[in-house]
């Protein structure tokens, strides 16, 4: 009975870990299918987490804290944006730019809000919502139906982000732009509107993903809490052949890993136990860098990707 | 007519088009004339222009953020000038904080010069300093544990590496994933090893034993903090990796990768190979950066051994045009405004997070720089 | 055979002594085909008055350009290499703006931002590299360049490319990746996308670089469907017999100018083609190498593509040394895989290319650069030079590591200047310092630039690929004298070319290759262009 209650809630941990990352690399597959390679994600989900955690919290509203954390992973993304397609500098140094910015913003502002010190919490979060019916089936009922509503959100996104890539007029055109912007633009395709497009997208959907760190899986803000999570999804994109469904299926083996070294303790039990919980944490980064050597070498990308662009 | 004298000239001068040239006809007297180009050449003088705009540039927005907190940025900016370069107890800290910076980033100036983003000299840092630390406590008190520890610092650093450097070359793995990943395994790794396995006995926080009397570097100038690892940087790291990269072959394949790897191909550079010596020689620095961290300040590895100097190291790097006096300067800038920065804490009580800051917006305006001074130029701000 | 003319004639042409276009100039008299111009003319589909258009490096590409186009008629645009024919069609395709100038269509003056404006007023182009993404079926691509936002209805485009290309005759299977069609079916697409955007005005950019000469008549049937069907159509060519063949008026530029225009059916080849070039052209004749020993013997040579099918299967040939063996065939039946393979840029499967004794299979390019195979490259631009060093760090690629340009890894930065010095003299490149970066040349600069520094270090065996690409006449003419000279001195050459008239005029033998197959092989005395056409296309008979 315990044992399976444990591995109920293990398993629904590794669905909540999986969630930012869906969130996340969702978004960073459709902006690489328009040939660019964010790696200021990792920053843009940071501010998220932040923005969200202020509006939340200065105004005891989750939804406006939803709201601001959008507001602050597109702003993060746009600035990015503007760097890359606008002014066309590198793709890979600007995301470093980016992270080291946001990084800098987070401190920086997390004092001038709480000159306190010490950690400022919410005493209200986004709780996971029982789905109806599908809630009481057992194992499954608890594990998949008793979620926040970011979570049913993401899955939703999936179907809705392929159907937008492979179905639509504008996915036809963010793939071609994403394969040879110069050819896009010779058909007469707006080559900067596209990818602006793709990247407001984004900035929503990584600005979601921080919000769900700090307002529904922790009701507190740090700016360790979503460290690395940018490049693991990053990493996903790539093993999930950027297509949504491999994301999905890239978020819940990488939200297992975390889940896993978060929940170290609880299982660890002798002697060694908390020296071995502590070496757990390691685990999802080296899981991504295993996986890269096993998976990472065939798969081939968008042509254009992360190479720049001006136009004539 | 103009274009019939020159298809004149190319077959009169078409004899001379022997299969094999031979030394003494490369070196014909009229051949080698002398190039007008000196010190402060007209396109360095324009990079020294576009570095000094960044710095200016992401002075001015870092100033926003002064401004929001009610302070005065140029009495902020005076603080921080002041606690860098102040007095000369403030400067030789300033030289013992840029000394870390220096190794890194120079390491970083090669990678990046054949585009290979390393960012993973956090990690490299850690491991090579932890490396080297354990085998300097390992052989005690003996002559052999500061030699022994550099190389093993420099072993570690490599090795971290070139595990990116062997997934980017043999599998095609992006390297910015896989060394910004490591990092936090490094990290965490070496936190385990001094919080468990290594841990000192003594220590109340989690920090690995003491390194034994002769593997600490000595100090230079008395009653202050400067080592000699900062002397090494200087006198040693800086002139080699300009040599390196101005003077030898393997610097020519650095600037041929980097600006076109099917080209460097085409013309028999072997790329993988360049790739991988790039990555580890800096990964080699890193490592050392780390291992004078630990031998000539803090002599024991603690958790909190780097304050990000992997990550400023990319700063450095870039605002130097990844040129080694151009990094010598910037590093000692970077290192100023961390110094700086405490200072402007203490006095203003201003919160952390200026470094980071100034260091992204200052890579961002350094990228755009090009752009700028177009602008500039276009306005007649400078000359063209 | 009438198919076979056209090819004929212009092969014989190459024969005539040059003395008598000089004697041509002369002759053309007053401009009396010239027809009078006015951008009134409501029979003028388009009409540019006074382009001018200035790129940031300096160079001006049209200066105050001036012409038009009737309805339904075909309109070639003719001139060599950097006239500026396709700036002025980039103009008007929306794909650059002009500097100043104006441009009327219908007799109403436009303005032609971008490539869909282009489009909504009829006028399409074909880029000469053309503009479709390989890795989207033909549909798709249609489906990229007509606005119906939403969801993606490929069935109604599917349909209309049916209609568009039954309408013409034009078989296409909606449904091919454009990665599995061959080059000429590929222009077809590009064709029938603008057909199916409904433009009135075609404009085609060399599109007979790629083709056979068997395709090349299949173009001109298209183009002249087109015609009846009341488009216009501007072809740009550099190919004075081309321009003859199909056109109703031939328009001439030179350096960025409008020479003249001219009805076809009123001129000749001579008067167009000492209009073409100013002034005297030397040409080389086709002179006989001295074939020696034997340089490269390849044998059984199987190489795979991106694609990862065979793209050379079992290739044998041989060269001497002192001979030029030219490899004729369409761009994409496996030459560029052969070439890289030899040069050590792809792997092999099987198969063996053996140099004195010495297997070069699956070796580096750093073993056959050692070896004294030199490369020009198609891909000079990707390839062959880097844009961001000085002109003396490319030049000295290949030799860096040689003495006396470097000893013990230590570069003598003075030897390799001054060889850079040398080179730039002896093959005429326009550059003011050898200190400057490569991107500060023009496109025919950087071309010599490459071709000295692969012509220069003594190498046994060159390869190479278009090796007079984006070069005007007299500098073309430069290159071969260069390649003849090497062969006389015993060098190996084998050349890779598009251009079908300089194969036929370098080369001591002609190998055809088809579908990563050596398909036959020439003789330069017992040449037989026909069956030399029709094997290009994969016909064994």
């Amino acid at each position: 009975m315990t044992g399976l209650t444990i591995a109920i809630a293990f398993a629904a941990s590794c669905v909540t870990f999986a969630c930012p990352l869906l969130l996340a690399s969702l978004g960073e597959t459709v902006v690489e299918r328009g040939g660019i390679l964010n790696l200021g994600i990792e920053g843009a989900m940071l501010i998220g987490a932040f923005s969200g955690f202020l509006g939340a919290y200065f105004t005891g509203v989750l939804w406006v804290g939803l709201l601001t954390a959008m507001i602050g992973g597109i702003a993060s993304v746009l600035l990015f944006g503007v760097l890359v397609v606008r002014f066309n500098l590198d793709q890979v140094v600007s995301g470093l730019a980016i992270n080291l910015l946001a990084s800098g913003v987070a401190l920086y502002f997390l004092r001038v809000a709480f000159p306190g010190g010490g950690y400022p919490h919410l005493n209200f979060l986004f709780q996971p919502f029982a789905v109806p019916l599908l809630s009481q089936i057992p194992v499954v009922g608890p594990i998949v139906f008793n979620q926040p509503g970011f979570f049913y959100l993401a899955i939703v996104l999936v179907p809705i982000v392929f159907y937008l890539i492979y179905r639509t007029t504008f996915g036809l055109r963010l793939r071609s732009v994403g394969e040879d912007p110069r050819i896009a633009s010779y058909v007469g395709i707006n080559v900067s509107r596209i990818r602006y497009t793709s990247l407001v997208l984004e900035g929503a959907l990584v600005g979601l993903a921080g919000a769900f760190v700090t307002l529904s899986q922790f009701n507190t803000f740090d700016t360790r809490l979503t460290t690395g999570l940018g490049f693991i999804a990053v990493s996903i994109v790539i093993l999930g052949r950027w297509n949504p469904a491999g994301a999905l299926i890239g978020s819940l083996i990488f939200g297992s890993t975390e889940a896993l070294s978060f929940w170290g303790t609880a299982f660890l039990t002798g002697p060694q136990a908390s020296s071995l919980a502590q070496l757990l944490t390691i685990l999802p980064y080296v899981t991504t860098l295993v996986a890269l050597v096993v998976g990472g070498r065939m798969s081939k990308g968008p042509s254009a990707l992360g190479a720049p662009y001006a136009k004539e | 007519m103009g274009q019939e004298t020159q298809a004149q000239t190319q077959t009169s001068a078409s004899p001379a088009l022997a299969p094999a040239p031979t030394p003494s006809s490369a070196t014909a007297p009229d051949a080698a004339q002398p190039l007008s180009r000196g010190i402060l050449s007209r396109s360095r003088l324009r990079s020294i222009y576009k570095a000094a705009i960044s710095i200016l540039l992401a002075l001015v927005v870092t100033s926003v953020l002064f401004i929001i907190t009610g302070a005065n940025p140029l009495v902020a900016y005076y603080y921080m000038f002041y606690g860098a370069f102040g007095n000369t107890s403030f400067l030789i800290e300033t030289l013992v904080r840029m000394s870390p910076i220096l190794f890194v980033s120079l390491g970083l100036g090669i990678a990046f010069k054949c585009k290979v983003w390393n960012i993973g000299a956090e990690g490299q840092l850690y491991i090579g300093a932890f490396l080297g630390a354990e085998t300097a406590i390992f052989l005690g008190n003996s002559p052999l544990a500061l030699p022994a520890s550099i190389v093993l610092a420099i072993l570690g650093g490599m090795g971290w590496a070139a595990i990116p450097a062997l997934m980017k070359t043999q599998l095609g793995i992006n390297e910015v994933i896989t060394t910004f990943l490591m990092n936090f395994v490094a990290i965490d790794l070496v936190t385990w090893f001094v919080s468990y396995p290594f841990r000192s006995t003594t220590a109340d926080f989690p920090q690995s034993a003491t390194i034994p009397a002769s593997a600490m570097l000595p100090i230079l100038i008395p009653h202050t903090r400067f080592h000699l690892g900062i002397a090494i940087a200087l006198l040693a790291a800086l002139p080699l990796v300009y040599f390196l990269m101005a003077k030898t072959t393997f610097g020519y394949k650095l600037r041929v990768v980097g600006e076109n790897p099917e080209a460097a191909k085409y013309g028999g550079i072997n790329v993988k190979k360049t790739i991988f010596l790039a990555l580890i020689i800096s990964g080699a620095l890193a490592g050392l950066a780390g291992l004078f961290e630990v031998e000539g300040i803090q002599f024991s590895v603690m958790t909190s051994l780097s304050p990000g100097y992997g990550y400023t190291g990319i700063a450095v790097a870039l605002l130097g045009g990844n040129n080694p006096i151009g990094i010598l300067l910037s590093s000692f800038f970077l290192a100023g405004i961390y110094n700086g920065s405490v200072n402007v804490s203490i006095q203003l009580g201003q919160p952390s997070g200026i470094v980071s800051f100034i260091q992204g917006v200052l890579i961002i305006f350094v990228l755009g720089s090009e752009y700028i001074m177009r602008f500039l130029e276009r306005k007649g701000v400078f000359k063209r | 055979m009438p198919l076979f003319n056209f090819f004929l004639v212009e092969s014989t042409a190459k024969n005539q002594p040059i003395g008598d276009s000089m004697a041509v100039e002369d002759t053309v008299k007053e401009d009396k085909t010239q027809v009078s111009v006015s951008m009134a003319n409501p029979n003028y589909a388009i009409y540019v008055e006074g382009i001018t258009k200035t790129y940031s490096n300096g160079l001006v590409a049209n200066n105050n350009v001036t012409f038009g186009v009737l309805k339904g008629e075909v309109h070639a645009l003719l001139g060599e290499n950097g006239a500026g024919k396709t700036t002025l069609m980039k103009i008007l395709s929306g794909c650059l703006s002009p500097d100043t100038g104006s441009i009327f269509v219908d007799g109403k003056k436009v303005h032609i931002d971008d490539a869909m404006k282009a489009v909504k007023l009829g006028i399409g182009m074909v880029h000469q590299h053309l503009s479709l993404i390989p890795s989207f079926t033909v549909t798709e691509n249609v489906a990229l360049s007509i606005p119906l936002p939403g969801r993606l209805k490929l069935d109604i485009i599917r349909e209309k490319i049916i209609a568009v290309s039954k309408n013409l005759g034009l078989e296409i299977d909606p449904d091919t990746k454009i990665e599995q069609l061959p080059v000429g079916l590929r222009q077809r697409v590009e064709i029938i996308r603008l057909l199916c955007q409904d433009v009135n005005i075609l404009v085609l950019d060399e599109p007979t670089s790629v083709l056979t000469p068997l395709e090349v008549d299949e173009l001109f049937r298209i183009v002249r469907g087109l015609k009846e069907k009341g488009k216009s159509v501007i072809i740009i060519t550099h190919k004075v017999k081309e321009a003859l063949a199909v056109s109703d008026r031939i328009t001439i530029m030179r350096l960025g100018k409008v020479v003249r225009t001219l009805n076809a059916s009123n001129t000749n080849e001579r008067e167009l083609a000492s209009l073409v070039v100013e002034g005297f052209v030397p040409s080389t004749n086709g002179t006989k190498g001295q074939p020696g020993e034997l340089a490269l013997i390849v044998k059984g040579l199987n190489v795979k593509g991106n694609s990862g099918r065979l793209a050379v299967k079992g290739v044998d040939f041989l060269v001497r040394s002192g001979e030029i063996l030219g490899i004729a065939g369409v761009a994409g039946n496996g030459q560029k895989e052969l070439v890289e393979a030899l040069t050590g840029l792809r792997k092999t499967e099987s198969g063996t290319s053996i140099m004195k004794c010495c297997n070069l299979a699956n070796r580096p390019p750093q073993f056959i650069i050692k070896k004294g195979v030199s490369y020009i490259t198609e891909d000079k631009m990707k390839r062959g030079v880097i844009l961001n060093l000085s002109i003396s760090d490319n030049l000295a690629l290949k030799c860096i590591e040689q003495e006396p340009y470097s000893k013990n890894m230590i570069v003598n930065q003075r030897k390799v200047e001054s060889r850079a010095q040398d080179l730039i003299k002896r093959f005429d490149i326009k550059a003011s310092d050898p200190c400057a970066n490569v991107s500060s040349l023009s496109g025919g600069n950087i071309q010599k630039l490459m071709v000295a520094r692969e012509l220069s270090n003594g190498s046994i065996l060159i390869i190479a690929e278009q090796p007079t690409a984006g070069l005007d006449v007299k500098a073309s003419e430069a290159i071969h004298t260069k390649l003849l000279e090497l062969r006389a001195k015993g060098v190996a050459v084998l050349l890779f070319s598009a251009d079908l008239d300089e194969i036929v005029k370098l080369s001591d033998r002609i190998a055809v290759m088809y579908d990563g197959r050596i398909v036959g092989e020439f003789l330069s005395g017992s040449l037989d262009m026909q069956r030399l056409a029709k094997m290009m296309l994969g016909s064994t008979t």
